[in-house]
């Protein structure tokens, strides 16, 4: 991803965008009693089309940001979402796989185990706490919610960042051509 | 080249693994931070906006779960409707008697918030969006009156206790929070135990460390039971409704002295809360 001024601009308002929606819209919204957790999509969409360092910093960010808002303390969701944003990162600059597949799964994947991520990091802090099966219902509920946000995510994303992708041809409107005489 | 970039990359990266450690060990357990406080005050104004403007579609979304959710719970209800049909008239004689005695001792307050509490009333503004943690933003702070450890109840029952909070904002650790811990007591049994989050499921909380001899049965109520000792006393006012037995096995209670309640708030759809500020600590 070449980082122009423009395009960190734009970063930083997606990220912002994305951490105020989830907290005031996906969060407070149940569907089949599983509240949509797309904070970890967002973030391996910018890890698969930035690679390592755009995935790990703008997990880090956004973590970050999630923790100041909600009051929890700091670090735990930065480290966990960094190391998301990190897998995303590393899939796309260490696997040569081009299917429109890979983003959705991807996003179920590394959904789960953001999920399972903040579950250790609560369990390391947390004194005897009796844990539900249910847990594991969700956490999947939440990937599959994954799957299909963050394939959205993922196009959206490509579309807002498509000038500094380096992969990404730039859309030319196409020009007749010109005839002489005609 | 390359080398130098790979060398770059990998201190980026260990910088920010460190720095989330750090962050971590410096703010576990300190409550809100000169940081998150000015986050917060910079950033309330904003979701508070974002959460008025979202509401319709989100109740939107709310009512179609909440229609397939209700079907389920249609037959359920019906069953325990005829359990309160029996139990209705005798408890309509004791609360005539009991309003009664209420006059006569002149205890009646007019409402379920105890006396010395004035009750600040919030809006959720935002929530945890991961599994494990319960967790609720609300609108109100330290400027109208909140301080951390207020109790939170709803119109149905305890909500939570106030973890943190900033000026404009209070993050509100929910019973089904991992760090929720309330001193229950079973009525009419009198059994009092510890009333521990199970983790994942918001329907089901744990009254734990409870007296083994004595017998705790399916229906019956759980409120706080506010103990007070020599100095210190616990956070919550005694008899705020918790919720109510629904599973109580013999064999769980002699061997875990535990039984399972079903909170009264369902923890899962909060829109309005009430903050009791004050109250004797205060």
């Amino acid at each position: 991803m070449i980082l122009t001024p423009k395009i960190l601009v734009r970063l930083v308002a997606i990220m912002l965008l994305g951490v105020i929606l989830q907290l005031s819209f996906f969060s407070q919204v149940t569907i089949f009693h599983v509240s949509p957790d797309l904070l970890p999509s967002l973030v391996v969409a910018l890890g698969l089309l930035g690679g390592t360092m755009t995935g790990a910093v703008s997990g880090f960010s956004v973590g970050f940001l999630l923790n100041c808002l909600l009051v929890q303390p700091l670090g735990g969701g930065s480290l966990v979402l960094l190391c998301t944003g990190y897998l995303a990162g590393l899939f796309r600059e260490r696997v040569e796989v081009r299917s429109p597949l890979v983003p959705p799964l991807l996003c179920f994947g590394l959904t789960v185990f953001a999920e399972l991520g903040f579950g250790a990091v609560e369990l390391t802090l947390a004194t005897d706490v009796a844990v539900s099966a249910l847990v594991v219902r969700d956490i999947l509920v939440q990937g599959v919610f994954a799957f299909f946000g963050g394939w959205l995510i993922y196009l959206g994303l490509r579309r807002a960042l498509r000038p500094a992708l380096v992969d990404e041809h730039p859309v030319r409107p196409s020009r007749r051509p010109t005839v002489l005489g005609a | 080249m390359y080398r130098k970039q790979v060398r770059r990359r990998r201190a980026v990266l260990a910088l920010l693994i460190v720095g989330s450690f750090a962050l971590l060990t410096i703010t576990y357990g300190s409550g809100s931070n000169g940081v998150q406080r000015g986050v917060s005050a910079i950033f309330s104004p904003v979701q508070s906006a974002a959460d008025g403007a979202l509401k319709p579609a989100r109740d939107l979304i709310n009512w179609f779960d909440q229609t397939f959710d209700a079907r389920g719970r249609n037959e359920r209800l019906q069953k325990e409707l005829q359990e309160v049909r029996e139990e209705s008239i005798g408890a309509s004689a004791a609360l005539a008697e009991n309003a009664q005695l209420r006059k006569l001792l002149k205890l009646d307050r007019g409402g379920a918030i105890p006396p010395g509490y004035e009750p600040v009333t919030g809006r959720v503004i935002a929530r945890s969006p991961t599994v494990w943690f319960a967790d609720v933003t609300i609108d109100v702070g330290s400027d109208d009156g909140v301080e951390a450890n207020d109790p939170v109840i709803n119109g149905d029952g305890l909500v939570g206790k106030v973890a943190a909070v900033t000026g404009g904002s209070a993050q509100v650790a929910l019973l089904a929070d991992h760090s929720s811990a309330v001193t229950g007591r079973v009525v009419p049994a009198g059994v009092q135990g510890v009333v521990r989050p199970n983790v994942g499921d918001p329907g089901d909380l744990i009254l734990d460390f409870i007296d083994s001899t004595k017998r705790v049965h399916r229906g019956q109520a759980v409120v706080t039971a506010g103990w007070r000792a020599t100095e210190i006393e616990s956070d919550f006012p005694p008899n705020l409704p918790i919720g109510e037995v629904a599973e109580a096995p013999i064999v769980e209670q002699e061997a875990s002295q535990q039984v399972h309640v079903r909170p009264y708030a369902d923890l899962r759809d909060l829109d309005f809360v009430q903050v009791l500020t004050g109250g004797s600590r205060g």
